[in-house]
């Protein structure tokens, strides 16, 4: 049998498919740069944020809308007390604390209310948005805006649904138990409200990693970089996340995603859109892209911003095992919130959101996981073939490396240039070292975690896989 | 050259650019880190020698020139610190040293935003100097928001422009008000009074109109009241509520009668603000009626009169008790 015919067809579908993931690739990348320079612009050209919270408060104390924090408290009787207590103690003109109790088989309900002498309360619930039956009403004696709800289990949305239910403030603000914010987190992330005539709806704020971090009584006390490389990796991630992609996203009106650790919500906005969806694994993303979808079918002038400075400290997974069950789950998220909304994809009618946006969720979450799995087989089977010279295979992967570490380096000149606060220089080297190691075996990794995803997503598994925390008591002692 | 030889040159030289851009931010930390004690020390020295210019004593000559930078940095530290005729002494220090040179000269910046900072730093020292660039950035700064934070800064000193004026100049009349509009409006209701009032007879959009008799509320004159209560008879809502708003903020007791009657009135937005009125003054007389609001069709018609039926309660009972306290004795 002659072999020819069928080495011509491998050899050309090997080339076509290697043309193809360079596009992709090169694609993602060119969005990347963008991002980077229209983000080192916008840092360059903006009012310098006040360098104290005494400042702010002067500036807007009077000014700021009263906020309600939600706190979806699962499983956290070992710490709820101090992470409530510190919240308790933001710096805010007006803000009340309500937290919800989700179902947890712990004490954390117990703790709560020996905790801050709470008592039965007859405050009633505005808006029913959640699944699951409240079980109690409590207000602590020791802080009148203190309120605790206990309800029986539903997962973070249905919590936070709760929690926004029995908010009374005209802006909340909807964080995770265990994220830890800067004591003038709230005043910063509520600045872009002063300016506002009405239209903005959301504010999201920059997260960073608290793995490292000294953190005691549920507030950040030194910064650290954690000496792990896994969240190391995280750091790199989280940087090029926050100070690139979203500062750049919502300089031109197309900010698809505000962290569930912390965003800032008018409460209004959140009830006509029926608060967070129960049945996806990411929440935050379908929020806010069915803000974006419902103001636009509505035709509402709307804005929904983002304060670079970072106004959140959160812990990252720092086991391989809770690192899969988190990115499986953003990838899965990521899946049902585009096949939820798939009607916004290429539609003229959702403006740039579906022209731009949707279209670049779908590079980045639907194309490329594929493209670049076929990218890292394709490479091994063109030098089988003998399409490709070892000598391009390496030159390419140089150059993948370089551009995936020049990204890294150049969002971390950002840092240090415009906020600075990664806490010294051996920090920096630390850091900078991840940003290039990060592209052997930190990356193909997460490759694999997000097929992990779309597998969850194909088989319908909804079921809650949780990334296992260390809590903050062991960070501290790295 | 062909494309192998190009492709390794770009990789050797982005590799040697990308590593000297790392290198150079990595010692750039460094640098200031280990200059950290001297930088410390230098604050402290000029601390110390402002403080005792401050208190009338004689500075030792040491030789040694600060940086307008570094002294500016430390009086800003020293500025939240210090009060009263302390604070006023080192403000005219700084004119005297002409450490406010650079900020007003960047008042003039091509950027909006280091314009921005500039006006925030004149905002924190104050001065006569620094007071009239900020009404000069008012008065002919091309961007809106550079405008805006001028006028907050003059807010602070009390040196605003009358009403009509600072209205124009910050572009209120082009759009709805922000609450920074809000804020302005209230700190010029202190020093201008009547001017809002007058104003009151021109022709404008109600969102304005109604933010303006809310400042109202702020100006601490009784004479306003009478135009607050013709306000509160306005057939638009939004000014209805901005007058209840007002006179909770006055607290005058001479408005119970209109503000009693606001609480039967047909729109659910101004029943919630007469009944916020209602505990802010303290009207015990409105309780029959709220407790008939606690039964209102409207949900937060309803929560605020429960919220406001306790307040009074309590004060009933301590009405109450005071007198029977007084036999006691």
């Amino acid at each position: 049998m002659n072999w020819d015919p069928v080495q011509h067809i491998a050899v050309q579908l090997v080339m076509y498919l290697a043309y193809i993931c360079l596009i992709v690739v090169v694609f993602r990348n060119f969005i990347s740069v963008v991002q980077l320079v229209m983000a080192a612009f916008i840092f360059a050209t903006r009012v310098k944020p006040s360098a104290v919270s005494l400042d702010l408060w002067h500036r807007y104390g009077d000014l700021a809308l009263p906020v309600s924090v939600i706190v979806p408290a699962f499983n956290e009787e070992l710490s709820i007390v101090q992470s409530v207590r510190a919240i308790l103690a933001l710096e805010y003109p007006e803000h009340e604390v309500i937290v919800v109790n989700d179902g947890s088989s712990d004490r954390t309900i117990q703790e709560l209310i020996d905790g801050f002498d709470c008592v039965p309360s007859d405050r009633s619930q505005i808006e029913v948005l959640q699944h699951t039956k409240i079980l109690g009403v409590y207000q602590s004696r020791k802080h009148a805006n203190l309120i605790v709800i206990d309800k029986e289990n539903g997962r973070k949305a249905d919590a936070s649904n709760a929690g926004i239910g029995f908010a009374r403030t005209p802006l909340v603000c909807v964080i995770d138990a265990d994220s830890i914010i800067e004591t003038d987190g709230l005043l910063r992330a509520t600045e872009p409200f002063m300016y506002d005539t009405g239209k903005m709806v959301a504010v999201g704020g920059a997260i960073r990693i608290a793995n490292g971090c000294e953190i005691r009584a549920g507030s950040l006390r030194k910064i650290g970089v954690s000496k792990a490389w896994l969240p190391r990796f995280q750091i790199v991630e989280y940087l090029r996340a926050f100070l690139t992609a979203r500062v750049a996203n919502a300089e031109g009106d197309s900010l698809m995603l505000i962290s569930g650790a912390f965003g800032i919500f008018r409460r209004s906005a959140l009830i006509e859109v029926g608060g967070y969806e129960h049945e996806t694994v990411a929440e935050d993303l379908e929020l806010i892209v069915r803000i974006h979808r419902y103001m636009r079918e509505h035709k509402r002038d709307y804005k929904i911003g983002f304060v670079p400075e970072i106004v959140c400290w959160t812990e990252a997974p720092t086991t391989w095992g809770g690192l899969r069950n988190q990115r499986a789950r953003w990838q899965q998220g990521a899946l049902e919130t585009l096949i939820r909304h798939r009607r916004m994809i290429f539609n003229p009618r959702y403006g740039r959101i579906g022209m731009l946006s949707m279209p670049q969720i779908v590079v980045e979450d639907v194309i490329g996981p594929p493209a670049e799995l076929i990218g890292y087989l394709v490479i091994p089977a063109a030098l089988l073939l003998g399409v490709m010279d070892p000598t391009m295979v390496i030159l390419f992967l140089c150059l993948t490396v370089l551009f995936g570490s020049g990204l890294s380096i150049g969002t971390l000149a950002l840092e240090e240039l415009q906020l600075k606060r990664t806490p010294s220089a051996s920090d920096l080297i630390r850091v900078g070292l991840a940003a290039f190691v990060e592209n052997f075996g930190y990356r193909q990794a997460n490759l694999f975690f997000r097929f992990a995803g779309i597998g969850r997503h194909l088989r319908k598994d909804t079921s809650w896989a949780a990334v296992p925390r260390e809590g903050f008591d062991s960070a501290r002692d790295e | 050259m062909n494309i192998y030889g190009g492709l390794i040159q770009f990789c050797i030289w982005t590799t040697v650019f990308l590593t000297v851009a790392f290198a150079l931010l990595v010692l750039r930390r460094w640098y200031t880190e280990h200059r950290a004690p001297v930088y410390k020390a230098r604050q402290k020295a000029i601390t110390h020698s402002y403080l005792r210019r401050v208190q009338g004593m004689e500075v030792e000559q040491t030789g040694v020139k600060w940086s307008v930078e570094a002294r500016l940095q430390a009086l800003t530290h020293l500025l939240m610190l210090l009060r009263g005729g302390d604070r006023d002494r080192l403000i005219q220090l700084a004119e005297i040293d002409g450490l406010l040179k650079a900020p007003l000269r960047q008042c003039k910046a091509w950027r909006a935003a280091r314009r921005i900072d500039a006006v925030r730093t004149l905002q924190q020292y104050g001065g006569e100097a620094a007071i009239a660039k900020l009404r000069e950035v008012l008065r002919h700064d091309r961007h809106r928001i550079v405008r805006l934070n001028a006028a907050f800064a003059l807010a602070g000193f009390h040196q605003l422009p009358p009403p009509r004026e600072t209205i124009e100049l910050i572009g209120m009349p082009a759009r709805a008000p922000t609450r920074l509009d809000v804020a302005m409006l209230r700190a010029l209701a202190s020093e201008y009074p009547t001017h809002l009032v007058r104003m009151l007879g021109d022709v404008m959009p109600h969102p304005r109109r109604a933010a303006i008799i809310d400042a109202l509320g702020w100006s601490n004159v009784e004479s306003v009241i009478p135009t607050l209560e013709r306000a509160a008879s306005f057939d638009n809502i939004e000014i209805r509520c901005a007058a209840l708003r007002a006179v909770g903020k006055l607290g005058h007791p001479s408005v119970a009668k209109w503000v009693l009657e606001a609480l039967e009135d047909p729109n659910a937005f101004v029943r919630i603000q007469a009944v916020n009125c209602c505990a802010t003054l303290r009207l015990t007389k409105a309780l029959p009626v709220l407790r008939v609001l606690s039964h209102d069709p409207e949900l937060w018609v309803r929560l605020r009169a429960e919220e406001a039926i306790p307040r009074l309660e309590s004060l009933v009972a301590e009405r109450q008790a005071k007198p029977a306290m007084q036999v006691a004795v």
